[in-house]
This record gives structure tokens, sequence and C-alpha cells, in this order.
């Protein structure tokens, strides 16, 4: 199947907010050698989110990990806006996600040191810059969190602290907000709400995110899911319902099943 | 189970080697000390076996020293002729007999320079022999010990000028023989020895010929040395003691271990200090190491563990690694032993003997290794037992524990303390103030370390407004601040060191201001002339007073005054006391001295003056009549006044008529006033001319004066500064364990903060910020502690009259500060690369 993500090239596409060029990844060497992702293209546009879905080791948490400047890649190009992530120094790197780029992970990673306030503040006060007041006071209330600003993380529950790693993603307005199975750790009342706002933060601040999720409901809050397997984008999906994200899903794992019968 | 923790053991070897090393580091410092202690008094033992390798029964004078009686040839040849002697070797000899160096003519530079009268026969105890030429058989001739002739640079035939005790003077002589000592050596032990005619030294050292001071004596074939003894004491005339070889070298060996006991005492202080600070460092790193094993053992736990088996499963591990740190220290410790005792022999010249390592040496390392670690370990073992199973499943994030408990132990300790030693201070309570001050010490110590998680937080909170810089630096402040246990607890192992420095810093610079400041105001010493002691002063050594008529004659020299000392064997109202002898009007005059009753006027005869402490304590007020014991001497003499005392001028003051009860009438101690606007360097050059002649006087200007009051409070600060860095390089080790252990337990948030955008650098500065918040905070504690205390006893002093004020020394303890932040620095180094060479998807998934 030819996939029509396989043209046009991302260097095409000034538009993209992340941008991979026959990405390779690969694990090991000789017997014990992994391939993660075998020469993956594709464009994450601006202002849109995206979902990456596919089985366990379809190599879609590399594929964040790689474009998000985590991970080194193999071969291939990276790209978030106009920079080029391949081949940063750990110094170029420590700046892009300064100024470019925000993290929500799946667990939470707050620091508990900090309240919540200050953990929401803190990578704009490590960038040394100030908050501007009224994005501040629109992503607290966005996130429902006023009354919290001043709990330490162990004094809240799991969907409090998923919504202040949001804020702190948001509050420093990056080029593009890396989640990694943001929902993964939540119930689903509390995984609902994290979505929805991340949802809103898209359609009505034009933030763009990138989320890798194994969970067809996450996704369907996506403007666009795409699928992987065996480390290659196998197919894609645009104004996804979660009903349709299961089919294309029970699809692959359909296809997987005769590709390994057939060999 | 047991298996299980073993493993562990194996996966953590970082962590533990860590712990390893604290205890190889307190154990190797014990062992160390109590191999080199043992070995110096097999050592001794040696030393006075050769010397009376022959002899089987010495005889002697009941009280050695000038006065005592002597031997005539008569008696000697008595006592030669008791049956089972076999031969007789009579004794005249003295001590500070001081060769002078050939060339520079300076006094050859030792504390034993001993002289003998020989009486041109061949020793016939062996102990010494002639190499070459001849026993010396003029007044004028001297044989010297092989080791003598090395140090004064002089061979057979050449002059010797040599320093001669009771006549007090240097005279020449020509050296006809060099002889060496049994067994091959130059010397027994670093001495020199020089031999003359045998008359010739009767008359200088004793007033007149043909007597002796002792006799050694062997014995015949199969005659013991108790026998021998025996027979001979049934003989000896009164006054005279007759001993076996083996009591002499039982006694002799344990007169001079006492002389290492000070430092014996010292090394054994740092012993027990870096096995506190040690327990302190296994202890933090086993409890942290817990912490970090909680879903580990709490899986265990949940598999069917019993809490006794995971107890027993820390403990266990505590036991080997005790047991290995144990026997590492113990090793390295037998091999420090060896080294200082090579050193030492060296020092001393005398042949290293094989090292002692004693039963108890070994007992009592591994005590220190296996309990002191057994102990530190119960504690975190209990914990982990009590982790329930379902924090295997959970984060491990558990609510701080209150330190209300904590703290209120701590205050109970803490403020009876900081009470009794305001008590002992400002109260009136004669000699117990001291101890009550001391009680109180160490009860506020006890108190203040149970209390630092508490003070912890606001402490660091403020030292973290001066060095939080950037958003690092305050994570970092934010870090030293989660865990006030841990921090206090890595932070006091540098308290107590620092607590005694600063203590005896703030005592010392107050005395020394004290000192400067009584110099000033009075009419003022200038120039000093002090003889260097090697024994109680009792006015064998020293000047002639006699010198001092020269120095008067100095143009611009105002007053030149004798003081006299003897601490011998001195009683005044039947308890042992120093007393100094001077002319009291002149004393009066240079230290501005004021009367409390009677009048400071020059004393005759019988005549005495003291402070108003002393007179306290002897309950003697002026015009009353009390004895005063000097040696044998005991005579009834009249307080003439009674005075306040002042840290120039204290204690009992006789007048020079009494000196002639000393044992010598040598003056210790010049001191000369000079007139107004007159230098003092060019005095200091004339007299040293006139003092060139008595070995072992030193002269000095008022600084030096005031350097030599405080020479033995400055040795104590030393001796308490080394072991200051003692507990320095073992708290910043803690610090350095201490971080590493929670670099690796926060290693998902330093995956975060990098991903969020902090630099290598910054993750640096962070870890940075913590161990040096930990030193400070250890060390501002120490010093606060120390300054109190010092402050607290230094006003003691004060209305004991030895001080006049508190003075901080600022500088010295800002010295300190500075020292805290470069051990902090220092230990921050390796944990700071492990954090910032974190790669961060690893440490963001890290569990």
């Amino acid at each position: 199947m030819t996939s029509p993500l396989t043209e046009p090239r991302a260097d095409r596409n000034p538009g993209a907010a992340a941008a991979a060029v026959d990405l390779w990844k690969v694990y090991g060497s000789g017997e014990a050698q992994v391939v993660a992702l075998r020469g993956v293209n594709c464009a994450l546009e601006r202002g849109r989110f995206t979902a990456i879905m596919g089985p366990s080791g379809s190599g879609k948490s590399t594929l964040m990990h790689c474009l998000a400047g985590l991970d080194s890649v193999t071969r291939g190009q990276v790209s978030i806006g106009e920079t080029a992530v391949t081949g940063l120094s750990d110094a170029g790197l420590t700046k892009l996600r300064r100024d470019k780029v925000g993290f929500i992970f799946q667990q939470f990673n707050l620091l508990p040191t900090l309240s919540a306030e200050e953990n929401i503040l803190l990578p704009l006060a490590i960038a040394g810059r100030r908050p501007d007041p009224a994005w501040y006071a629109t992503v607290i209330d966005t996130v429902g969190l006023r009354d919290r600003l001043h709990h330490r993380p162990s004094q809240l529950s799991g969907g409090q602290q998923q919504r202040v790693a949001c804020a702190r993603a948001l509050v420093a307005r990056p080029e593009v907000i890396f989640a990694d199975e943001p929902t993964g750790n939540l119930d689903s009342r509390s995984g609902a709400e994290v979505l929805a706002f991340l949802r809103r933060s898209v359609t009505e601040y034009g933030q763009t995110i990138i989320m890798v999720t194994h969970d067809a409901n996450a996704a369907s809050y996506a403007d666009r899911v795409i699928f992987l397997a065996d480390g290659q984008i196998v197919d894609e999906l645009a104004s996804p319902t979660a009903d349709a994200v299961l089919d294309r899903i029970k699809r692959l794992d359909t296809a997987a099943v005769a590709t390994g019968a057939t060999e | 189970m047991i298996k299980a923790s073993l493993r562990g053991l194996l996966q953590r070897k970082l962590r533990l080697s860590l712990a390893v090393f604290a205890i190889v580091l307190s154990v190797g410092f014990l062992s160390a000390i109590l191999v080199l202690s043992a070995t110096l008094n097999a050592q001794f033992s040696t030393l006075f076996s050769t010397i009376n390798q022959n002899v089987a029964v010495r005889v002697e004078a009941g009280e050695p020293g000038p006065r005592a009686p002597r031997l005539t040839a008569a008696q000697v040849r008595d006592l030669a002729a008791t049956d089972g002697v076999a031969a007789a070797s009579p004794e005249v000899s003295a001590e500070g007999v001081v060769p002078y160096r050939a060339g520079d003519d300076t006094p050859v530079g030792t504390d034993q320079a001993l002289g003998f009268g020989v009486d041109g026969r061949d020793d016939p105890l062996g102990l010494v022999a002639l190499r070459e030429g001849a026993w010396p058989a003029a007044a004028d001739e001297v044989a010297v010990s092989a080791h003598t002739a090395e140090q004064a640079r002089v061979k057979r035939g050449d002059r010797l000028k040599v320093y001669l005790p009771v006549l007090n003077e240097p005279r020449t002589f020509r050296v006809v023989g060099v002889v060496g000592i049994a067994g091959g050596r130059d010397s027994l032990a670093g001495e020199t020895m020089v031999l003359f005619q045998e008359a010739f030294a009767q008359q200088t050292f004793y007033g007149e010929t043909g007597v002796y001071a002792g006799v050694s004596f062997s014995a015949a074939d199969g005659v013991s040395q108790e026998l021998l003894r025996d027979r001979i004491t049934a003989k000896l005339p009164s006054g005279f003691t007759a001993r076996t070889a083996a009591e002499v070298n039982d006694e002799q060996a344990a007169a001079v271990s006492t002389q290492f006991d000070f430092f014996t005492y010292i090394l054994v202080g740092f012993a027990v200090l870096a096995g506190v600070v040690g327990v302190f460092l296994i202890y933090n790193t086993f409890n942290i190491i817990v912490a970090q094993r909680t879903r580990e053992l709490a899986l265990l736990r949940a598999l069917g563990a019993g809490w006794g088996q995971v107890a027993g499963s820390v403990l266990l591990e505590a036991l080997v690694v005790s047991a290995v740190g144990a026997t590492v220290g113990l090793s390295a410790g037998i091999g420090l032993g060896y080294w200082g005792e090579a050193a030492l022999a060296e020092q001393l010249t005398m042949d290293p003997v094989p090292v002692v390592v004693a039963p108890s040496t070994v007992l009592l390392a591994y005590a220190l290794g296996i309990v002191a670690t057994m102990v530190a370990a119960f504690i975190p073992a209990i914990k982990a037992s009590s982790v329930p199973p379902v924090a295997a499943m959970r984060d491990l994030s558990r609510p701080d524990r209150s330190l209300l408990g904590l703290s209120l132990t701590g205050a109970a300790f803490a403020l009876p303390g900081a009470g009794l030693v305001l008590l002992g201070a400002l109260a009136d309570l004669g000699g117990a103030g001291f101890l009550v001050l001391l009680g109180g010490a160490v009860l506020l110590l006890l108190g203040s370390l149970l209390l630092a998680p508490l003070l912890a937080r606001p402490v660091i909170r403020a030292l973290g407004f001066v060095l939080g810089r950037g958003q690092a630096g305050r994570l970092g402040v934010r870090n030293a601040l989660r865990n006030p246990r841990r921090t206090a607890v890595t932070a006091v192992a540098l308290t107590v060191g620092v607590m005694m420095v600063g203590t005896a810093a703030t005592v010392i610079e107050s005395f020394k201001s004290s000192l400067t400041e009584a110099l000033g105001t009075s009419a003022g010493v200038e120039v000093l002339i002090q003889a260097q002691l090697n024994a109680a002063p009792d006015g064998t050594q020293g000047f002639d007073p006699k010198a001092l008529e020269r120095v008067r004659a100095i143009p611009g020299v105002e007053e030149a005054a004798a003081w006299h000392f003897d601490a011998a064997d001195v009683a005044v109202a039947g308890q042992p006391q120093f007393v100094f002898a001077t002319d009291v009007a002149q004393a009066a005059r240079m230290f501005s001295m004021k009367t409390v009753s009677g009048s400071l006027r020059s004393l005759g005869a019988r005549e005495l003056v003291l402070d108003e402490n002393t007179a306290e304590a002897l309950g003697l007020s002026a015009g009353e009549q009390t004895k005063v014991r000097l040696g044998p001497v005991e005579r009834q003499y009249t307080v003439v006044a009674v005075y306040e005392p002042t840290p120039l001028v204290s204690g009992i003051l006789v007048g020079p008529a009494a000196v002639a009860d000393f044992n010598g009438p040598l003056a210790m101690q010049g001191l000369v006033s000079l007139d107004e606007g007159v230098d003092a360097a060019p005095v200091v050059a004339q007299v040293e001319q006139i003092m060139k002649d008595y070995p072992g006087v030193r002269v000095g200007d008022r600084q030096s004066y005031v350097e030599q009051s405080s020479a033995q409070l400055d040795g104590l600060l030393l001796g308490i500064q080394l072991l200051l860095v003692v507990s320095l390089v073992i708290a910043a080790l803690g610090i350095l364990n201490t971080l590493m252990l929670s670099v690796t337990e926060r290693t998902r948030e330093l995956g975060l903060v990098r991903a969020i955008g902090l630099s290598r650098g910054g993750v640096v500065a962070m870890v940075n910020v913590e161990s040096i918040l930990t030193a400070v905070f250890g060390v501002a504690l120490g010093l606060a502690l120390g300054v109190g205390l010092g402050a607290a006893l230094t006003q003691a002093l004060i209305r004991l009259k030895f001080a006049t004020a508190i003075t901080v020394p600022w500088t010295q303890l800002a010295a300190y500060l500075v020292v805290a932040v470069l051990a902090g620095v220092v230990a921050a180094i390796l944990p700071a690369r492990r954090a910032a060479r974190l790669n961060v998807l690893d440490a963001i998934a890290y569990e």
C-alpha cells in the first residue's frame, strides 16, 4: 500500500510544525539489532492536533522521541519549525527544548518540591522569561486549577497533576507540544477532561499538538491520526471518530497477522 | 532470602562502596592509632632493655635531682663486694650537657644532652665501648658518642665547646675518643653524649670528687636479679633504693611513653570523631538505600516475606558491608601504623621495630566497624520491614514525617544545656563553673544535633537567598530543603569538628587580644628572654640572672627583670603549686599590678604574695603564715600581699632570696622594658649576643612574648584543626554519598528539567548549590555553637581575670566557611557530573 504521505517531501512543506525525512532508528547491532523506524517521512501541520497510533512495538513512541529531539536518529532528518534538529549539540537541543518544544508525559513528571504554580512556570523560569499575565490567566482558567495553584503535586489527584503538566507545556507557547500517552495513567473521566482541554488549546489558541496514544477514544479528539506498524507509516485518517479509528486498527491487526502467516 | 539480599548487594556496588569507604576511613584511623601507640611502647621497651642488657640491679637515690644524696667510693666498693655481684659500674652523670656545633658555634639542638664521668677503664657492663682514640684522662679531655661527633661535626683531636650545667657556662675541651653504644648504635635514641674524666665530672656536677649518683651491678651466674636486689638492699645506705633491671625497664619505658600520652590522646580523639562521624555517614547511606529499595522490599513482602526476613536482609547486607570495611580498614591501619613507626623511628634516630598488632586492636577495629554499622543500619532495617506490600504498586511518595517528636527531644537537651552554659559563664561557681559549663556544652551539642533537621529549613532558606541564584540555584535550594532529616544528618558530620575549632579559636583569640591589651597598658615588656625547657622548670635550665646586668647596660633599656620558676616538686599550704621568684616591686611597676590587700614591695626571704584566686583557693589572706615546701626544704612564709590577677601575672610570687632553695639558680625568663621611643629590634640583637652562651635560651620582642604565652594554646588549636580536617574529609565524603544517592533517586526529575530546557551547566549548578548549602549549614551550626561556647568559656575566664575581653576571630571563622564551600564544591563534582550526563530520554523513563 502506498500512502499519500510518502509524498510530498517534508522539506517542501514550510507550514509543518515538525517533520521527518527518511527517518531510520536502529537500536543495538548484529544479532540483537532492532529496527524501530524504517524510513519514515511525515509532516505534521501547524495548528493541528495529530495523533500517532499503532500497536506496541510499532515505533510510535520512538518516532515522537526522535521528532522532539529527545532521541538521536540513525539516519534521516528531523526538523521543528525552521530548525533542523538532527546534528544539534546538547546546548542546541537544550535551547530548542527551552524555546520551541513542550512536553506532556504519561507519568506527569512534576517536581515534588515545587507548587503547582511553580511547576507551571518552571520552563519560563529556566529560560529566564516572564509569563504573559493574560495568557497565564487564560491557561490556568482553561485547565481549571486556579484554586489549586499553591498545592504540592503530592496533594493533587492524578488528573489534576496531568492538568498541571498540560498547563506547564502550554504556558511557554511552544511551536509544538509532544504528548506521550497523556491519559495512560488516568481514569476515563480525568482522561476525557485532559483531552478536551488539549482539543480546546488547538481549536481556540492554535496550539500544535502531537500525541502518541494507543487509545482509539483519545485519538478521536485529534484532527488527524497517523498509523504506524513495524516502523513505517501504514495509514492515516482525517477527522477521526473513535469507531473509525478502531476499525482501522482492526484492519491493521488483521493485515499484520496475515503478513506474519505468509512469512 | 539470603541469596536475594546478597545479590541485591552486588547490584548496588557504587552506593555500598561509599558506605564501605566510610567504614574503612573510621576503622583505618582507629587501628592506625592503636597500632602506632603499641609499637611505640615496644620501641621504648627495646630501648631500655638495650641500656640495661647486662644490668641485674641498679642503685639510685630515692629522690633523684641536684639535692639527692651521693654514694662515696667506699660505699660503692662495699656494695660491689656483695655476694653474687659480678661487676659494678658507678655512675656520674648530668643532663643539659650541650655540645656546640663546630664552625657556626650554635648549640646542638636536642632534648637529651647527657654528660658522664668515666674512670678510664672499659665499661664493665658493656653499654658503651671505645671505637677510636682513648678515654678522657685529663680535665680538658672528652670522648663523645659517634652520634654526637656527627651532630657537632667534630672528630678525634678537634676542639669541642660544651655547656656545663651547675657551672652554667660553656667550656672548650679536646676530643680524645669516640664511643659507640651496645648493638653497634651511634646513639640510644638520638641523644648527645659527652664523656668527661671522672674526677672533673664529679667536681663539676656534684661539687666534690669521689662521689657517685648510683651504681649498676651485673649478677654472677646463677644469681637471680631479685636475689641480688634483696642482698644489696640489706646493705644500702639510707636515701637509696635498689631495683632489678626489669623493674627499671618498665619504669623508664612507662615514663617515656607518658610523654607520648598527649599525642595518643589527640589521636584517640581523632579516631573517636572519625568513628562518630562514620556512624552518621553509614546511617545516612543505609537509610537512603532502603528508601530507594522501597518498591523492591514491598515486592518481597507481597511475595510473602515476613518483616523479620526483610529486616534481616537489610541487616545481613550491613554485616557483609561492615565486615569487608572493617577488614580493609584494619589492614590500612596496620599499614599506616607501620609507616608512622618508620617515620617516628627516623625522627628519633632509633632502629624501627616490627609493628605490634595487639588482639585488642583487632577487636576494637571490628567492634567500631561492625557495631557502628549495625547500629546505623538498624533503624533503616526496621523502617524497611514496615513497608506495606501495596507500596510495591504505588509511587513512593510518602508524606514527610513530622519533626515534632525529634525536635521536642532536641529542645529537652538543648535548652537545659544552654542554661547550664550561661550559668557556668555568668554565675560565680568557682572551679565547678567550668564543669557546669562543659556539661551544658555536651547537652547543648546533643540537643542541637537533634534539632538540626528543624533548623535546616529556615537556615537553608536564608542561605538560599544568597546562594540560590537563577532557576537552577533555586531548584538546588528546594532539593536541599526537601528532606531536612537527610540534609541535617549529612551536614552535622561537620558540626562537631567545627564547633570544637570555633570554641578553641574564640577562647585563644580572646586570650591573645587580652594579653596584647594588657601588654599595651602596662609599662610594657618590649624584649623577652625565654628558656626552652624539656622538663618541669626548677632553676636548672635557663640563664644566669647576673647576665641581666649586661642587658641593663645596653643603651635604651629601662628595666630588666629575672623570673625564676619552680614547678618541679613544690607545695604551698600542703597543695602542689608553681612558684615564681622575682623582684615583686619591679614586677608591680612593669605589669601595673593592682593590690587587693597588703603591699607589693620587694620581698625578703620567707615572704610571698599571691593573686586573689589562688589566695581564695588556698584560704590565705595578707598577713597570714603558711608552709612552703621547695623540694625537700619546707619553710614558714608570710603572705605580704594579695593582688589582682591579670592575663600576664597570676600565681604565687616569692623574692629572689628564695631561689637558694630552688634546684638551680638559673632564671627561666627575662623581661626587658625600654625607654620611650627606643626600637626593640637592635636591643633584641644585643641581648641575643649576651644570651648566646646559654643553650636553649631564646630572645624576642613583645609580639613573640604574646606568641610564646599562647604557643601551647596555638598547638592545641592546630591539633583541633587537624581534627577538623579529618571530619571535613569524612563529611565531604558523606555529602558526596548523599548526593550520589539523591541523584539516582531523582533521575526522573533530572530528565524532566532537562526535557523542559535546563542545560547541563544548570544541572551542575543545581547539584552544586545543594552540596554547598549542606556543607555551609553544617559549618554554620558548628560555628554558632563554637563561638557561643567560646564566648561563654572566655566569660568564665574573665571572671577569673585570665582574660579581659571576648574577641571573635572573624577572619578565621570566615576561612572555615570558605573551606566549607570548597568542600561542598568538591563533594559535588562526581554527583553533578553523573547528573549532567544522564540521557534525557532514559532518565524520564527511569523507574
